[in-house]
């Protein structure tokens, strides 16, 4: 999840850069602004954080990287996800899943003689 | 996780550093950029933008670092740069690296070398099946149980048959050691036979590789003695296969002609098949064993047998069913009632005589290791000191305990590992130096290898000492508050205590067992000298010697008689030799023909005890006396007059005279040996062995014992000039005499003597090689301590020179410590020798074990040495400048 500030945790920041590069390949710009663009900028992706997870996750396979030239013509490194990567996806998908649904589950039920 | 792609990110991280940084930089000024550029977008002013999205980044170098982190490389490149550093650290300070690498490498290399001797020769197993089911089986007498004799036939026979907690007994006649020529013409050369039983392959489990081995009737076959009418068989070594036959398969079958017979070769023996007690052979021949029934043979002890135990069955076990067959067989031979046997494992019978030599060599290594450990200890220790600062300052600075930890590890370990690399190569040049050595004086040396478990041993044993002495600044560094060891820097205090006492213990620790290994090596030294100074009774110098044999084909015994004669007589007219001579067995080299005799005349006749004895016999031809040096005291040397037609004659020697002719002159007086004989003259005694054991001995001339059987005569030429020169015409004299005839085995008696004395030898300088890296070790430790003691108190002597002591108090006390030091070790070194003087005992001539001379040397060179490594610190003491030391 995310800090009081708004940064990610490591395992979820994880799986939400699989999540954004499971739509097309992009660049590390690309996809921390993505990010904070879609969670409506409650989620704050620092640069020191991103640039080491996607390290992290290349030496574990679930991505791959390329240098292509962006749409303005610059130099970029794209970050593209591999197979693993994407059975790692759902893998943590899955998971988040069940675990927003058991969170909710709690969060959300009737204490019958709580409070009053 | 994909572990490949993990590996590959790693390597490339590593291996391509620099490209990896460059793009990092981009990645990270692209996002840069890109932020910049979109914060303008949103209608900030360019510089703002660029000052939001470098604020909103963050510090470059920590987001670098944190992605340098990520690429889980970080131990490795640190290692690197601790290597690096190590380096640059031990290149500022190469004399304690050279001193730490030259110990590790001397002790690695020397001790595993010697350790993988010691292993080869001692521990290994022979190389046959099963040898720890091989014995030798030794005559002996209820009198002498130690004995170590020959079994009669008679007796031989009977273990053989009744002996049933063994698989087999076999003969071997080892009695003396039998040549043959074998072929003819020039092609003629001299070999080495070796009488066995039939069943000699069974017991020692190794059959012909080609063809068959004896059969049970081949035992009646000639045996020692010539019986022409026997069928003449042989096995055949490898070699003489592969020389005579050209390793032809169709050698089986054929004949080959040895000391002029024909022997039909029926088997040849696997390539590099030596005989457990005979060594090398070249062709073996059924032993004669007709004589095991004849009760006559009873008392005729001239076999030498092996045996192999049947499985479970112990020494012990078989020794008392030997012992029930020896009892039972006194019932049947009432005039052997003394005689037993006995039973040693075979392969102590054949190491026993250099295993002492070994087990010694394995201590003087087990020591000179200890030495290396406490060595490298001190100097670990000694340069930890110095850098206790160091570690203060650096740990003050922020390094944190693991790094220094880390720091140190890498710096032991290059250090031990330099030091592993110079071992090895220390090790290959010693395994060399030593077969070079013990070539021919110590047994199954000759294919002696260095052992890579023993080099493992003592390459983790010196490594594991240098990186655990290595640790120690770290620990003491995590102790020390760092502001504790700063301060003691600035006070510049005197030598901290506890270290200094401790490092101390360590030299005195050295310095014993150096006094030790030197009082070995001095001792073993002087019982050099006492042997080489011991005299045998024979001028063994500037004798040329080589074993002449006639073949009894061509040669009866008159034609034997008379050839030796003459062959001595034209060999001793030769220009440049003043006698020659021949002897059935060479002096000091062993017992051999141990015949019984009684007097027939003099004031013992009829005493049973002291007019009957022993004695060696030796049948001598030509001027043999005079040839070795051997003196006439009494009556004549043998002549012409010493013929078949005159009675038998012989000459005793001086023991043998005074014992058996008590008050009385020998010459004239008449004995009983096989036959009666009568005195003629009286010589001076010749030791038996190199090691000066007496004996009395009994000379017979040729001339009248030709007939007794065929001789082989081991020549004696006594000559002034050139060896090479006379070699070459005693060759060509013989060559005109019968071409066919062989000199075998030609070399100089004192060389042909020597033998033991070059195990001896073998073993001194390996004693004293050792005695001399302990000394080196211990004055290195002594020094060391020593020196780094003054570097310490640098300060301290500045006061005192300040305050007005003279430069000699100060080099005084230096020097008065370190002699205190290696005095205390030498009174513990001299417990040490006292304590295994028993040990020593067994291995010295003539030389007590504490002699005054050699503990009294041992002292005096540890005293130089010690003073030597006081003194150069004491006198860097003495230049220490009050000024600067003060400041």
């Amino acid at each position: 999840m995310a800090t009081e500030n708004g940064e990610l945790l490591q395992g979820t920041l994880e799986m939400l850069v699989l999540r954004t590069l499971a739509h097309e390949p992009m660049h590390g710009w690309g996809i921390a602004h993505r990010i904070e663009e879609r969670s409506s900028n409650v989620f704050l992706v620092t640069q020191g954080s991103l640039y080491p997870a996607l390290l992290r996750m290349k030496r574990r396979g679930w991505v791959k990287t390329e240098w292509r030239i962006t749409e303005n013509n610059r130099r970029a490194r794209y970050y593209a996800l591999t197979a693993s990567g994407r059975k790692q996806l759902s893998v943590e998908h899955g998971g988040w899943v069940r675990t927003v649904a058991a969170i909710n589950s709690i969060m959300d039920a009737h204490w019958a003689g709580a409070g009053a | 996780m994909n572990i490949l792609s993990d590996i590959a990110t790693r390597l490339r991280a590593v291996f391509f550093r620099r490209a990896e940084e460059a793009e990092l930089e981009e990645e990270l000024r692209f996002h840069v950029e890109m932020e910049t550029e979109f914060r303008a977008g949103k209608g900030v002013g360019e510089r703002e933008a660029a000052r939001q999205s470098r604020i909103a980044f963050g510090g470059v170098e920590q987001v670098k670092d944190s992605v340098r982190d990520a690429r889980g490389t970080r131990p490795f490149e640190e290692a690197l740069r601790d290597v690096g550093y190590t380096l640059r650290n031990l290149g500022r300070n190469p004399g304690f690296a050279a001193v730490v690498i030259l110990t590790l490498a001397i002790g690695i290399g020397g001790t595993t070398a010697v350790f993988s001797a010691v292993d080869h020769v001692l521990l290994k197993p022979l190389p046959y099946q099963e040898p720890g089911r091989l014995v030798r089986l030794y005559g002996r007498t209820t009198e002498d149980p130690a004995g170590h004799n020959f079994l009669s036939p008679v007796y031989f026979g009977a273990y053989r048959s009744q002996l049933s907690t063994a698989e087999g007994v076999a003969a071997i006649y080892t009695y003396s050691s039998v040549g043959a020529d074998i072929g003819s013409g020039d092609r003629a050369r001299r070999v080495r036979l070796l009488y066995t039983s039939a069943n000699y392959f069974d017991v020692v489990r190794v059959r012909p590789s080609l063809g068959g081995a004896f059969r049970a009737e081949d035992e009646s076959g000639p045996g020692i003695e010539d019986n022409l009418d026997a069928a003449l068989v042989t096995v055949i070594s490898h070699q003489v296969w592969q020389d005579n036959f050209h390793g032809d398969p169709a050698a089986v079958g054929k004949s080959l002609l040895m000391n002029g017979k024909s022997y039909q070769v029926v088997g040849v023996m696997p390539a590099g098949y030596e005989d457990p007690i005979a060594g090398a052979v070249d062709a073996w021949v059924p032993v004669d064993l007709t004589s095991v029934t004849d009760p006559t043979q009873a008392s005729n002890h001239f076999l030498s047998a092996i045996a192999r135990l049947r499985g479970g069955v112990s020494i012990e076990q078989a020794q008392s069913e030997l012992d029930r067959i020896a009892l039972r067989l006194t019932d049947q031979y009432p005039g052997q009632k003394l005689e037993r046997a006995r039973l040693d494992p075979l392969k102590d019978d054949i190491v026993g005589s250099s295993s002492l030599a070994l087990e010694l060599m394995l201590g003087a290594v087990g020591l000179v290791l200890v030495l290396v450990c406490v060595n490298i200890a001190n100097l670990m220790l000694v340069r930890s000191s110095e850098r206790t600062q160091e570690f203060a300052l650096r740990s003050a600075l922020g390094a944190g305990g693991a790094r220094l930890l880390r720091q140190l590890l890498v710096e032991s370990l290059t250090l031990a590992i330099a030091g592993a690399l110079a071992g090895f190569l220390v090790a290959r040049f010693a395994v060399s130096a030593i077969v070079v050595l013990g070539a021919g004086t110590i047994p199954r040396l000759n294919t002696l290898a260095l052992d890579p478990r023993l080099l493992g041993f003592s390459l983790l044993l010196a490594v594991g000492c240098a990186v655990l002495f290595g640790l120690t600044p770290a620990i003491r560094a995590a102790r020390t508050p760092p502001g504790d060891a700063l301060r003691d820097q600035s006070r510049g205090g005197t030598s901290g205590g506890r270290a200094v006492r401790f490092r101390e213990w360590l030299v005195i620790s050295q310095v014993a067992m150096a006094f030790v290994l030197m009082v070995g090596a001095g001792l073993l030294l002087a019982s050099f000298r006492a042997l080489g100074d011991l005299n045998l009774g024979i001028k063994p110098e500037h004798v040329l010697t080589f074993e002449l044999n006639l073949p009894g084909a061509r040669y009866d015994s008159t034609a034997r008689a008379a050839f030796f004669e003459r062959f001595a007589g034209e060999v001793a007219a030769l220009p440049g030799v003043t006698a020659a001579g021949g002897i059935s067995k060479l002096p000091a080299t062993g017992a051999y023909h141990q015949w019984g005799m009684a007097v027939t005349s003099g004031p013992l006749v009829g005493d049973a005890v002291r007019g009957r004895t022993g004695a060696q016999n030796r049948v001598v031809s030509g001027d043999y006396f005079r040839a070795v040096g051997v003196p006439l005291l009494e009556g004549r040397l043998f002549d012409a007059r010493d013929d078949n037609r005159a009675t038998q004659h012989v000459i005793i020697s001086k023991n043998l005279a005074v014992r058996l002719f008590p008050g009385v002159s020998a010459v004239g007086q008449t004995l009983s040996l096989s036959h009666g004989s009568e005195v003629i003259g009286v010589v001076g005694d010749v030791a038996v062995t190199n090691e000066g054991r007496a004996d009395g001995f009994v000379y017979h001339p040729h001339r009248q014992f030709a007939g007794d059987r065929n001789w082989p005569l081991h020549q004696v030429i006594l000559f002034t000039g050139d060896r090479a020169t006379t070699e070459a015409a005693v060759r060509r004299l013989l060559a005109n005499d019968d071409p066919q005839l062989v000199v075998y085995h030609p070399r100089m008696l004192d060389e042909a003597i020597g033998k033991g004395a070059a195990q001896r030898l073998f073993t001194l300088r390996l004693l004293v090689a050792f005695a001399a890296m302990a000394l080196a070790l211990s004055a290195l430790g002594l020094y060391g301590v020593l020196s780094y003691g003054v570097k310490m108190r640098t300060r301290e002597f500045g006061i005192r020179m300040a305050l007005g002591a003279a430069r000699g108090t100060i080099s005084g006390m230096v020097l008065r410590q370190g002699l205190i030091v290696a005095s205390i070790g030498v009174g513990f070194g001299f417990l040490g020798a006292v304590a295994l003087s028993g040990v020593m005992t067994a291995m010295l001539f003539q030389v007590s074990p504490l002699d005054l001379r050699v503990l009294g040397g041992a002292v005096l060179c540890l005293a130089i040495i010690a003073g030597i490594a006081a003194w150069l610190p004491a006198h860097r003491a003495t230049a220490v400048d009050p000024r600067s030391a003060l400041q």
